[in-house]
């Protein structure tokens, strides 16, 4: 059982992590981040490259969704603001990586407040549908604003450099997309010790009450939807640098409804949950994939067989999710702390 | 799932059971591996599962017969639902397992992608779904090959047969509104132009559209004698014809590759007699005298295969046959050599798969022929010679 | 100008719409009746136009007792849904629930390509395809048969929810849950019914939606155009629906013929924005008062 947790003030009370073991333990999860490219091949690295950026998508979604309490149908498209910018900074003007990146947050929070200005006179439901015309929207733009966006055809851009060396493949981009990842994180579980994410928590649980209480809900609304738009945006920027061609399908409702589904699955209103579920959702195809791997000397067309029933398994698992653990894996990892918090005595 | 479909598992699972047991006895000499981005589901599942089909059955023929000069070739597919990320994950993951030298991408957009990846690493030659004209440039992309002509090659041909028919004839093209669709139509006015054509109508149609009536009334306005279809499968194009054909107009219809499978045409129903298609291979059913490859592909499936399974058959033999020139020549497998052997292919016999000898140029197969539907034998027959573009 | 085009356009224009009406219809029935945004409605559609295909073609049966039995089929898979998935998900937030469709949409799509494959189907011609001619301008028809089955069937299901018994239980719970049910009205029963009608006129959806685009996995797309329709006209009311297809059918075409394809789903969409900002529940939405 755990000792020796009592708080003797408010700072302790808030602190991001209320025991030392909970700070060793975090040590460990960045020293293993480090440790990883030297202990694994590229598609390992290529895999957790993929899970980060999803990790970072998904946080900025669950600001909105999970804590704000306001559906959102177009973070992928926000993600796409964000990864049009990085392109077209590092085509033509070459700037580095880290104002690219920081640029194409604060443009996809610019959109991500212009989509969220209906959010006031607009609610749940109808809120979701607005952003879905949104997305709509904004994939119109990316089609056909040619002279920009290259049109259909998309965007061709060189890889980020860092100090003249550039990072092309997984392992090297992942020296840019873990700190970032594990930056915005850190970033995130803080917003929610300070006014702005209480208040944020204050409106999805009753944003009339919310506001009697003196919380603007415009401005805070509107706040969040730019926090939220912005880890899109640069989680976008890193997609882009990470697969280096943009084109307007690389961004479709899918994946918008692929980030819902993972805070879902893995726990809304949990910043511990957002990240579970990036990893298990992003995780799950290729699990199925190993499968088809095992299955096909026996069986050449299981490949083609089982395609389909990833399609079936990420719908039955976010219904799943739903209707049996509403809190997601967020929840679960809870309980099996329980477990052995309480060990010995609870048997 | 039909009785059918579990036959052609089980004869599957015989099959590979056979493969391993041949395995065995392969000789010593590194694999040569073959690995694919195939859409196997998503939107273009229905070419997938062709060119899965067709490449798993080509390896399979040339392993029997020896390998490339004696080392197998072993086929490594992972599915890729036509999206661009998953091709380039699964890209990632077969060179990250295997020593690839040969790969397989699902569309125009991965093959740009991961065109400098396989520049850098340079070590392998790409073969794919996408005929994308911008791809067919040596200069910009080295390690790619198209089994066949590029789309602006391919309604080159269809033009040319236009112009021959009907000089001076009114030309409409529609297509869809995406990569693939847009991919000839600058081309197609460029040389509709050449051939002194008046193309007076270029319609783009929104995916996932349902009603072309709209479409439909804009051809009754321009009457043009032929209409191109480009960047489809199956729909709307039958609704095209049908409405076409109840206002009375007398226009053509044609089709580029992937609208040009002879199951897909046979379900256009009745108003597909006389429709027109370029395709650069020889149909599943067609005759023509000395075509062992041909034979042994009907051997091995007794019933119709779709182009896209000659599409992924042909890919698989002609860079097997480039891989061979340059083992041959003793030279290392890397993408440039490979490229070369495939650049030296010249008046190579497909063994009927084409119909004439083919050669390589540039970074395509420039050859076709005009295919034509002909109701009463429910079969695309042809309705031209080969044609070899220069 | 061209009138005679314009008409034209505007024809194709409304029968679009008649379709829309019929989807938007189905939508808007679950909606009211038990709360439930279906965002697995162009999936439900497509399963009915797949049903459609597995009987008149995989059983090789005539039209015209594929039809009913699509009907039946479909219905029958509603109710399932409604008992193994919505009805557990009762009482929880519109978001869960919300999610629970799409999910629901993505294993029919699964399911869909199991037992048909992923290629595009056609089916069975069925409508006459003779030209129809109103005065001098044309109309497809398809869409025009398809427009007059679609009428037939709204009319037919405005009269059932106005005199039938069970259609005045249904407006009753879809009026107050708990008053219907004390009343003894069997409000589980009647959640069960509106998802057996509404994937019956699904169903027919389907197959006028099939035989006009042809058939695909991916046809749930066209979801995506009734939910526009179903918001523009505010999500729970059953004329809001048909105004809206129509209105929105019209706007498409338009689009579409006067500007290019591309514009069709950015007119439809901008219009979907500029009605939220104007009217937050629709043209004919139930403005709900929020209390504490």
């Amino acid at each position: 059982m755990r000792i020796g947790t009592a708080k003797e003030n408010y700072i302790a009370d808030e602190a991001l992590f209320d025991t030392n073991v909970q700070r060793g333990w975090m040590i460990a999860l960045i020293a293993a981040l480090i440790a990883l490219p030297f202990l694994s091949g590229q598609y390992a690295i290529y895999l957790v490259c993929l899970v980060l950026i999803n990790i970072v998508s998904t946080t900025g979604l669950n600001i909105l969704t999970g804590f704000t309490g306001l559906v959102s149908l177009g973070q992928a498209a926000f993600m796409g603001v964000g990864a049009y910018i990085v392109a077209i900074m590092e085509i033509h003007l070459g700037t580095p990586f880290l104002l690219n990146l920081i640029v194409a947050g604060f443009g996809a929070a610019l959109v991500g407040i212009i989509v969220g200005l209906p959010s006031l006179r607009v609610k749940g439901l109808y809120l979701a549908i607005a952003t879905i015309a949104a997305s709509v929207i904004l994939h119109f733009v990316f089609a056909n604003w040619t002279s920009v966006t290259g049109g259909v055809s998309g965007l061709s851009m060189p890889p980020a450099s860092f100090f003249g060396s550039e990072l092309i493949q997984p392992d090297q981009v992942y020296w840019m997309i873990m700190p970032i990842t594990v930056i915005m994180l850190f970033g995130a579980a803080n917003l929610f010790r300070t006014r702005i994410g209480r208040a944020f928590i204050a409106i999805r649980d009753r944003d009339i009450s919310a506001e009697v209480l003196g919380i603007r809900l415009l401005r805070y609304k509107l706040m969040s939807f730019a926090i939220s738009s912005f880890y899109a945006g640069v989680a976008g920027g890193l997609w882009a640098y990470f697969f280096r061609v943009i084109t307007p399908e690389s961004f479709p409702l899918l994946m918008s409804i692929f980030f819902l589904a993972a805070i879902i699955v893995g726990g809304m209103g949990s910043i511990l949950g957002g990240i579970l579920g990036a990893v298990f959702m992003t995780m799950v195809p290729e699990v199925l994939k190993m499968m088809v791997g095992v299955l096909s000397p026996i069986w050449p067309d299981a490949v083609a067989v089982m395609s389909p029933v990833r399609i079936i398994v990420f719908g039955a698992l976010i219904i799943f999710f739903l209707i049996f653990e509403p809190e997601g894996l967020a929840e679960i990892w809870r309980k099996i702390r329980r477990f052995f918090h309480l060990w010995p005595f609870k048997t | 799932m039909t009785i059918s479909k579990i036959a052609k598992h089980v004869t599957g699972a015989l099959l590979s059971v056979g493969l391993i047991s041949g395995a065995a006895q392969a000789s010593d000499k590194k694999d040569i591996v073959f690995g694919g981005s195939i859409p196997l589901t998503g939107v273009f599942a229905f070419a997938g599962v062709g060119i899965h089909a067709g490449i798993t059955d080509a390896v399979k023929i040339i392993n029997d017969e020896g390998g490339i000069e004696g080392h197998k070739l072993v086929y490594v597919p992972e599915d890729t639902a036509y999206k661009v990320d998953a091709s380039v994950a699964a890209f990632n993951k077969i060179t990250s397992q295997h020593d690839v030298n040969l790969y397989y991408g699902d569309s125009t957009a991965f093959s740009k992608t991961i065109s400098p990846e396989i520049n850098r690493l340079g070590k392998m030659v790409m073969t794919g779904a996408s005929f994308a004209s911008e791809l067919d440039d040596p200069e910009k992309f080295p390690n790619i090959f198209i089994p066949g002509p590029s789309y602006t090659d391919m309604t080159g041909i269809l033009l040319n047969h236009i112009a021959k028919e009907k000089p001076g004839a009114k030309v409409g093209l529609v297509h869809s509104e995406t990569e693939f669709g847009r991919d000839p139509v600058e081309g197609a006015k460029a040389t509709a132009k050449e051939l002194g054509l008046d193309m007076n109508l270029i319609i783009s149609t929104a995916p996932g559209g349902v009603d072309v009536s709209t479409e439909v009334l804009k051809i009754r306005r321009a009457r043009p004698d032929y209409v191109i279809f480009h960047g489809y499968v199956l729909a709307p194009i039958p609704e095209f014809m049908t409405q076409a054909r109840a206002m009375g107009l007398k226009t053509k219809f044609m089709g580029t590759f992937w609208s040009t499978d002879n199951s897909m045409v046979s379900k256009m129903g009745e108003v597909a007699d006389g429709f027109l298609g370029v395709m650069p291979y020889n149909y599943y059913y067609s005759e023509q005298e000395n075509a062992p490859m041909l034979d042994k592909i009907r051997s091995m499936r007794d019933t119709y295969q779709s182009n896209a399974y000659m599409q992924g058959f042909f890919s698989t033999m002609m860079m097997a046959e480039g891989t061979r020139n340059a083992l041959k020549a003793g030279k290392e497998l890397t993408g440039a050599n490979i490229k070369a052997g495939l650049q030296e292919i010249k008046d190579f016999d497909t063994g009927g798969v084409i119909g004439v000898p083919v050669s390589v140029k540039g970074n395509s197969v420039p050859v076709g022929r005009v295919y034509r539907y002909d109701l009463s034998k429910k079969q695309m027959v042809p309705a031209s010679d080969w044609i070899l573009l220069d | 100008m061209d009138w005679l085009f314009f008409s034209e356009i505007g024809l194709a224009g409304i029968g679009t719409g008649g379709l829309y009406a019929v989807a938007g219809l189905a939508f808007v029935l679950i909606y009211k009746a038990t709360r439930v945004v279906n965002m697995a409605m162009g999936e439900l559609l497509m399963a009915g136009a797949y049903i459609f295909i597995g009987f008149s073609a995989g059983l090789a049966l005539p039209v015209w007792i594929s039809i009913p039995l699509t009907i039946l089929a479909t219905g029958l898979l509603g109710g399932v849904i409604e008992r193994t998935i919505i009805r557990p998900m009762l009482g929880e937030n519109a978001i869960s629930i919300f999610m629970v469709t799409i999910g629901l949409g993505s294993v029919l799509v699964g399911l869909v390509e199991i037992f048909w494959g992923a290629d595009p189907h056609r089916l069975v011609d069925f409508i006459p395809s003779d030209p129809i001619f109103i005065g001098e301008a044309y109309l497809s028809p398809k869409v025009g048969y398809g427009f007059a089955v679609a009428a037939v069937i709204i009319g037919l299901f405005l009269v059932v929810f106005r005199t039938w018994r069970g259609g005045v239980a249904l407006r009753a719970t879809a009026g107050d849950q708990a008053a219907a049910y004390s009343m003894g009205i069997n409000v589980p029963k009647v959640f069960s019914l509106v998802w057996v009608i509404a994937a019956m006129i699904a169903a027919i959806g389907g197959i006028l939606v099939g035989s006009i685009g042809g058939v695909s996995p991916s046809m749930g797309v066209y979801g995506l155009s009734v939910l526009v329709v179903v918001i523009i006209g505010g999500l729970d009311s059953l004329l809001g629906a048909l105004i809206a297809g129509i209105f929105v059918g019209l706007i498409e075409t338009y689009a579409g013929a006067y500007l290019g394809g591309e514009y069709k789903m950015l007119a439809t969409f901008s219009l979907l924005v500029l009605i939220l900002v104007v009217r937050p529940y629709g043209l004919f939405g139930t403005h709900e008062i929020e209390r504490l």
